[in-house]
């Protein structure tokens, strides 16, 4: 028999809100929410990353948008999405309906500065969602990671949208710079709240009996566990350069792979290609975490955030 | 679950799966994989048309055909392994009670139609079963089949080296009036869907893509439809009009 008293607490404080979970999911593996409401209970988990929104509806990629890959995923699916009107109609009122404890953030992507504001300005005034994750790290689309990759536009960018919102602003950072601190410092100077690390590293399949791509697009972004390692440096990267809190994401399967995140200084996690395998994954991935606090007897999620010890410089 | 080899490189699986096999319809779907816990391999589920429902104690078969890593995997399963199933999942096959239909299918493009021939039995309408494979090699094992579906197959070989030579798209007849149903590879749907609009016949297709989750979410299984859409296979399909989709893309 558990002692319910010696439950260790998985909440936290974060973003002027109350999270029960540190366990959500990633923005394109869950769609919009309703799709894994009949598969797994939401109000369980932290909460949920939309699929990206953008101004107009995208079509997306031509076909083979997935692939396995040893050890993941590649995926190049372009971004496809309802577009804000349709957001705002069809999905977020669901989201505002059927979700309790969860908390939602929208994923929000453009070309321009413009139309990233557009997107902002158009949610803030309704209901149903917590924050914005700010996508400037989509290797799938032309100019997709235009504004993770270059510091004066990803500056002018999220003041831009600071100016805009008093919502939580959390960016999903790209892996592919020299430096991941570099861009986080930025983003926390912008006045950012938070940030997403990290998006998918571009990749390619070749199909030796077509020599052509696998991936409809040529190339994709890579998921899965094959890039944990590289989400927990980019996470202790951009924990050691700046004071914003970091939400991990790569690779993660169960809750051993967040307690890495965790230790390495993430307050938050997102699962992703590991729903696909099996839609349990979040859930188990936050039991997991409490297990680990459990035989370590530690009584706060947030006492373990952030301890590695050593590390290199 | 349990196994036994039917052809070259080709299972029948059946998993004992009763919550998914109570709603189970031709046509539909179900995401195999083995989990997040298998020893040694990261694995995507694939998805699998239901082949066949044993209604009495809640059994699913599927077929197998070795092409990757994914089916390699699974492949492997033997008797009393567990496996991860989620569905049914996916639009059935639209079938009206006394009709007569033909269903044209291309190597494991046999599956559904399995599933749906069993079905038929109760009809009342006729039913032609046409089945293409490339060789003697890869046909699947004809006893088991006509037990499973009640009914023998008109059998084509690319090769000639059992049933007719040729390929199955030889066996329709412009005359006939019957449903049309096709699942294969896109070539042979492609030639179903061009004959079906030639003659007026109403055609119904089972399509197949790389699929990430099954049920939607991901984006990643789309199809070219005929409004220039990219329609998701997953939850819009995998069954189709033929009319719905667009066929010079593919």
């Amino acid at each position: 028999m558990t002692d319910p008293a010696r439950r260790p607490d998985l909440g936290q404080r974060l973003f002027g809100v109350d999270i029960p979970s540190p366990v959500f999911l990633a923005s394109g593996t869950c769609g919009y929410g309703r799709e894994y409401a009949d598969l797994i209970p939401l109000d369980d988990i932290g909460g949920i990353f939309t699929k990206a929104v953008s101004v107009e509806p995208r079509r997306g990629n031509p076909p083979h948008r997935v692939a396995e890959t040893p050890g993941g995923m590649i995926n190049a699916i372009g971004l496809e999405n309802v577009g804000l009107e349709r957001f705002i109609s069809v999905k977020l009122p669901w989201l505002r309906d059927h979700l309790r404890r969860a908390h939602v953030f929208v994923n929000v992507v453009g070309r321009t500065v413009d139309e990233y504001a557009r997107v902002v300005a158009g949610l803030d005034p309704h209901e149903g969602f917590l924050g914005y994750e700010i996508n400037v790290s989509c290797p799938n689309v032309e100019g997709g990671t235009l504004f993770g990759t270059d510091e004066g536009a990803l500056a002018e960018l999220v003041s831009r949208l600071r100016a805009e919102t008093g919502r939580p602003l959390i960016v999903k950072l790209t892996p592919n710079v020299a430096d991941v601190g570099v861009f986080a410092r930025i983003c926390e100077e912008a006045g950012a709240d938070g940030l997403s690390a990290i998006n998918t590293f571009p990749g390619m399949l070749v199909d030796i009996h077509r020599r052509r791509p696998v991936i409809g697009h040529g190339s994709g972004g890579v998921s899965g566990p094959a890039i944990l390692p590289m989400g927990v440096y980019a996470t202790w990267r951009a924990r050691q350069v700046s004071s914003l809190p970091v939400i991990g994401i790569g690779g993660i399967v169960r809750g051993e792979d967040a307690v890495q995140y965790l230790i390495a200084g993430a307050s938050l996690v997102q699962v992703g290609t590991a729903s696909f395998v099996d839609p349990g994954a979040a859930v188990d991935t936050h039991l997991g975490i409490e297990a680990y606090l459990t035989r370590h007897g530690i009584t706060r999620l947030s006492d373990l955030v952030g301890t590695l010890e050593g590390g290199a410089p | 679950m349990s196994t036994r080899a039917v052809a070259r490189d080709t299972w029948w699986l059946e998993f004992d799966c009763p919550d998914i096999a109570r709603g189970a319809r031709p046509g539909q779907f179900v995401m195999l994989g083995l989990g997040l816990d298998a020893p040694g391999t990261w694995l995507l589920p694939r998805p699998f048309s239901i082949g066949w429902r044993c209604g009495s104690d809640g059994r699913l078969g599927f077929l197998l055909r070795v092409f990757g890593i994914g089916t390699r995997a699974l492949a492997r399963l033997d008797e009393g392994d567990e496996a991860l199933l989620l569905g049914p999942l996916g639009r059935p096959f639209e079938v009206d009670p006394g009709r007569d239909v033909e269903l044209v299918a291309g190597g494991v493009g046999l599956a559904p139609f399995i599933f749906l021939a069993a079905e038929h039995r109760s009809s009342g309408g006729a039913l032609r079963l046409l089945y293409g494979e490339r060789d003697a090699g890869a046909v699947f094992d004809l006893p088991l089949l006509e037990e499973l579906a009640g009914h023998a197959p008109e059998l084509y070989t690319e090769d000639g080296s059992a049933g007719t030579g040729g390929l199955v798209t030889a066996g329709l007849d412009p005359a006939s009036r019957a449903s049309l149903y096709g699942c294969g590879p896109t070539p042979l749907l492609r030639a179903l869907a061009a004959f079906a609009a030639a003659h007026g016949r109403d055609l119904q297709v089972s399509v197949e893509e790389h699929m990430g989750c099954g049920i939607g979410t991901c984006q990643g299984c789309v199809v070219p439809g005929a409004d220039g859409r990219w329609i998701k296979a997953c939850v819009e399909g995998p069954v189709f009009r033929s009319t719905e989709l667009a066929w010079g893309d593919r």
